[in-house]
Formats: structure tokens, sequence, C-alpha cells
């Protein structure tokens, strides 16, 4: 059984990223495999033995509230030693950071997990994003809203080079990924709108080479928004 | 009294009105308000001076609720509004052209501090704040923090708020004079968070405490009301009852956005969805067997999809669903998600083609297709 843990969707959930613990969980069963979608909210006691932890989107003291209580537990990090894969949008991309900037133009300290830091930045990053990720072969579509600017690490490679959008800030990169660690900005929620990431986590998760379901209606889903993505 | 300039600038715009209504076929409303306030930028405030003005804001049931209070007032004389919902300042320039003593004005969120600085009313109406078109709001709080700096400033308005959105309880907490109405029993979507301390919010069966103070449990009226429009209703009431006005029951449904409309010998019954807040109370009223849901993605309608999945459409299990506009495909893979499978359709129309004759469809429609199917 594939555990799937939702980390304080109540405060990272400002931007439907909810729906990619749904979406893993759907493809997992459409493929045989049985899995289960925990949630987990502030203040509770986080598993660190689960397969796939997901992070979402959040404003500002939902943000600092939520880096606050998974920093003092520190499960998150003895999960992904154990080998869980990550994968955090937005605010939980910059909450697993090195640092950034709070509302109050303080510096915070990140949960270490990947190598960035988030400085503020103008204009706000408003719209619809594409980009093209070395772990896949086809390109990938969400909505962005965030105003940060993310500075990679040498210790981590991009997510994916922007073909449309701002991604980082910079209109270069969007997100980072080290091991089994993905950040990103990509709303959508971006495993509903490529469901060939969905499946590359769920391989990596599952041990399996690869997924081999077809769901139709996802791909025609995802063709069509790469397709008026420009 | 108008003083000369603004009555030619008004008279210009009356013009410019008439000429759009006659020659273009338009409603005419903006392009007076556009005009008005390019000849004479300062037109709003000027309108306003000395008239009983209330305006109505909020993420959901502005309208509606702007029409119901305009009902009630009109017991007691004329009233000014907008009947087509325009709620930015050129609708709000044309409706004040209008010379009624009194004025209900529905507004913008993010207008409304400009407007209520321009037309100095009594009473401010402040019905909900959740998540909405978030490419332009951005955030829900950053909404709160301008209504909370102009609510301190205005002394002189009374505010009547839904004390149990902690949103609306956050922007007025520091202003003069507010009417807090409870109806108990609710939680907040995007409530988890105080607004005022940032801290996490500790609820109770509708009932929240923040470590700073922050709570409904102090208020000045409890009411009991099961749907977002018997909120509106009373709290329209409320607002109308500071003029001295009668209290007015709403009928069933009248502060729902619904149209009606037939093709062949189906009949259906179009409700106004805009957002996760409105969509999740609109599910709520599913009845039918039979479902039409619209989705596009313009600019009033917000321009990104992702919060689909922060709505359940458990209720449409097992019903007869089509969906379609621009966005129909996002909805048919959000449910296929849910475990729920409808069927895609090129319009509204062929969606409605594919019923047998009698039956009765229950449509959700998003802003810009509700306001085309009005027509």
């Amino acid at each position: 059984m594939l555990s799937i843990v939702r980390i304080h969707n109540e405060l990272l959930g400002t931007y439907g990223d909810r729906g990619n613990a749904d979406v893993l969980a759907f493809r997992a069963h459409l493929n045989g495999v049985g899995a289960q979608v925990i949630d987990v909210s502030y203040n509770q006691p986080l598993p660190n033995s689960a397969d796939i932890y997901l992070m979402g989107g959040a404003e500002d003291a939902a943000q600092s509230l939520s880096l606050h209580d998974l920093k003092s537990s520190g499960q998150l990090a003895s999960a992904i030693s154990n080998g869980a894969i990550l994968l955090a949008i937005c605010a939980g991309f910059q909450i697993i950071g090195e640092s950034f900037i709070n509302a109050q133009g303080e510096e915070i300290s990140g949960l270490g997990l990947l190598e960035v830091t988030t400085r503020p930045g103008e204009p706000r990053c408003v719209g619809d994003i594409k980009i093209k990720s070395p772990l896949l072969d086809v390109e990938l579509t969400g909505f962005e809203n965030h105003g940060g600017v993310t500075t990679l690490g040498t210790g981590v490679t991009a997510f994916g080079q922007v073909i449309v959008g701002r991604g980082n800030g910079d209109g270069r990169t969007d997100g980072a990924y080290s091991g089994n660690v993905f950040g990103t900005y990509m709303h959508g929620p971006v495993l509903a709108r490529n469901p060939e990431l969905a499946d590359l986590l769920l391989a990596k998760a599952t041990g399996l080479a690869s997924i081999n379901y077809v769901d139709e209606l996802a791909i025609e889903y995802a063709q069509w928004r790469r397709k008026v993505t420009k | 009294m108008p003083n000369r300039g603004l009555k030619r600038a008004i008279l210009i715009a009356m013009l410019a009105s008439w000429a759009s209504k006659t020659f273009l076929r338009k409603s005419g409303e903006t392009i007076s308000g556009r005009v008005l306030l390019g000849l004479r930028p300062s037109a709003i405030q000027e309108l306003a001076v000395d008239r009983k003005i209330v305006l109505v804001s909020g993420t959901n049931g502005k309208t509606s609720t702007t029409r119901f209070l305009t009902k009630i007032l009109r017991q007691l004389g004329p009233v000014a509004t907008s009947e087509s919902g325009s709620n930015l300042a050129w609708g709000i320039a044309s409706s004040l052209m209008s010379p009624e003593e009194y004025a209900v004005l529905e507004i913008d969120e993010l207008h409304l501090p400009s407007i209520l600085a321009q037309t100095n009313p009594k009473v401010v109406l402040l019905l909900n704040l959740t998540r909405d078109q978030l490419h332009r709001m951005h955030e829900v709080k950053r909404v709160a923090e301008k209504w909370r700096e102009i609510a301190e400033l205005a002394t002189e308005v009374t505010f009547v708020v839904d004390v149990d959105d902690p949103y609306v309880n956050y922007a007025t907490a520091t202003a003069s004079k507010v009417i807090r109405i409870s109806f108990g029993g609710r939680s907040h979507p995007d409530g988890a968070v105080c607004p005022q301390c940032g801290m996490y919010l500790r609820w109770r069966d509708g009932i929240y405490d923040s470590d700073c103070g922050l709570t409904n449990r102090s208020y000045d009226k409890k009411y009991e009301a099961v749907s977002a429009g018997e909120r509106n209703a009373i709290l329209a009431n409320v607002a109308a009852g500071h003029f001295g006005a009668q209290w007015l029951t709403a009928n069933p449904g009248e502060l729902e956005r619904t149209i009606t409309k037939e093709i062949g010998e189906v009949e259906s019954v179009i409700r106004l969805t805009k957002n996760p807040a409105s969509w999740t109370e609109a599910l709520t009223s599913v009845t039918s067997k039979d479902i039409i849901l619209i989705l596009n993605s313009r600019e009033v309608d917000g321009i990104d999809t992702s919060w689909l999945f922060d709505v359940s459409f458990e209720i449409l299990r097992g019903r007869n669903i089509f969906v379609t506009g621009e966005r129909a495909l996002d909805l048919q893979y959000r449910l296929h998600v849910q475990g729920i499978e409808a069927l895609s359709s090129e319009n509204y129309e062929s969606a409605m083609r594919s019923f047998s004759p009698g039956t009765k469809v229950q449509v959700l429609s998003a802003y810009t297709a509700f306001f085309e199917l009005s027509r």
C-alpha cells in the first residue's frame, strides 16, 4: 500500500494543490497499486515512513506557521533520508529551501532540503507557465502566482527551463530538484495537468520501472494544455 | 445642487449612453460612467453629496444582495442602483447620475476603499471574503488588509458585517461603528490562519478563537440561516434597518442568481457559480438527476482553474452530467479523478438537446457564460 501524505492542506491549500495527492492516488489505483492519502494538519505528528509527501501553495502567515511546525518536528527530513519522495509547490517549495524572506522582510531559515534561497521580487509572477524538465520528454504546464525570486545553489538542478512564464522569477528556470526532492512554482494542480510527472513519482515510489495504464482523458487534458499554453 | 460643469458632463454622458444604446445596442451603463468620469474625475464625489448611500461588497452575493436591499429601501422612497451589477468606478458614476436620495451600490472588493472614500456612505454592508480571481486579488488577506485600512478611517460609517467570516471581522475590528451579525455553525474555506495575528485559528462548531482575541463569540445579533442567500437577505435587512425600513422576508431562492431557460421541451434553471465557495454553495442545492456544468476562464471567471480540486463534487455522483464551456476539459478531468464521469458537450444548447423532453435540468455556470445565457 502506497502512502501519500498531504502536509498541512488547511495551511498549504490556497491553490488547489491538494489535487496532487488525489491524482497520485487515482493513477496508482488505475495501475492496480493500492494507495491511501493521509492528511496531516498543523501540529499533528507527521509520520516519517510514508512513500510520498506533498506540500502546496500558501499565503504568507500560513507559510510561516507550516514551516515552524515542520522545523520543530524534524520528521520530514528523516522521511526523506529514509528514501521518501517530496513534491513541494510554490510556498511549499520556498519552505523546503535554505531560506526565504517573509512578509515582514525578515530572513527565515527553511528546512534546508533543497539548496535554494528566495527573496521577494517585482512584478508578481502570475499566469500560465510551461517548462521543459530534464526529467521528462514532454513539456510540463501549470499556473503560477507568486512574488518570489528563487536562486539555485550548486547542489540542485533546475526542475525545468521556462518556455512560457517566469518560474523562479527570472523567466529562465523553474523550481529545483535533488535526489527525491522536487520543488516547483507550478499549480494546476501540476500532477493533474501533467500525468507523466505523476507517473514518474509513482514509479520512483513503487520501484516499478514504469507505469503502464493509459488514461486517455488525462492525456487529452495534458496535451490540450500544452498546446494552448504559449 | 450640481454645479454647471457637472451638469454639462452629465448631459454629455447621457447623450453618449443614448447613442450607445440606440446605435450600438449596448446597455449604455458603463459608457455613461466612463464619459462622465473622463470629463469630470470628481463626479462620484460630487454626486454623492447629501445622499443616503449604502455600499455592498464581498466575494459572493453582491449583486443579489444589492437588488434585495434596493427592494427593501424602496419602501422608504426611490432608490438609485445599478441594475446590471457593474461594480467598478464607471458603473458607480453611472448609477449615481440618477438623483434619488437613496443609493445602493455594489462595489468590487478591490475598489471598495476608493469608492468608500469618494461617496461617504451611511452604511457599508460586507458579506464575506473568500478566494476568488486570485490572478487579480492575489491573496484573501491582502483584500482584508485594504478594507481594514479604510474602515478604520471611516469613523462616520456604520458597517454591517457577517462576523462569522474571520476576514470580514478582521477588516472591521478597528472600525468605529460596526453591527456584527452571527449565524453560527459554519467554518471558512480559507480560515485556518488568523488574519490579525497570523497564528492558527482555533475552530469549534463554527466558533473561532485566536490568540490575539479575534473571535465571533461576541456579536450584536444572532440569526438562523441555512443558505448563503438567507444570510445575505438578513444582512440586507439589518443594513436597511439603519434607515428605519421595515423587515422584508425574501422569497425562497430570491437571493440566488438564477435564470430559467427552455430549449425544446427541456427546462433548465441556471445558477451563477464563480469560485470554490460559490461552487460549494451551489452544489448543495443540486436535486435534479440531470446536470450541466459550464466553466470558462476569462478575466472575471478567474483565469486559472486549479481551485476545482478544492471543491468536492461528490453530490454529483450517479447523475447525468454534461460539461461544457472553454474549460470543460478541466472540469471533466477533475470529476474523473473523483471517480465521477461526465460527458463533454460543444455548448449549452447541444447539452440541452441531449436530454429528453420534459427533463428539468440544473445548470451551474461560470460568470461569463451566465451572462451570455442571460441575454
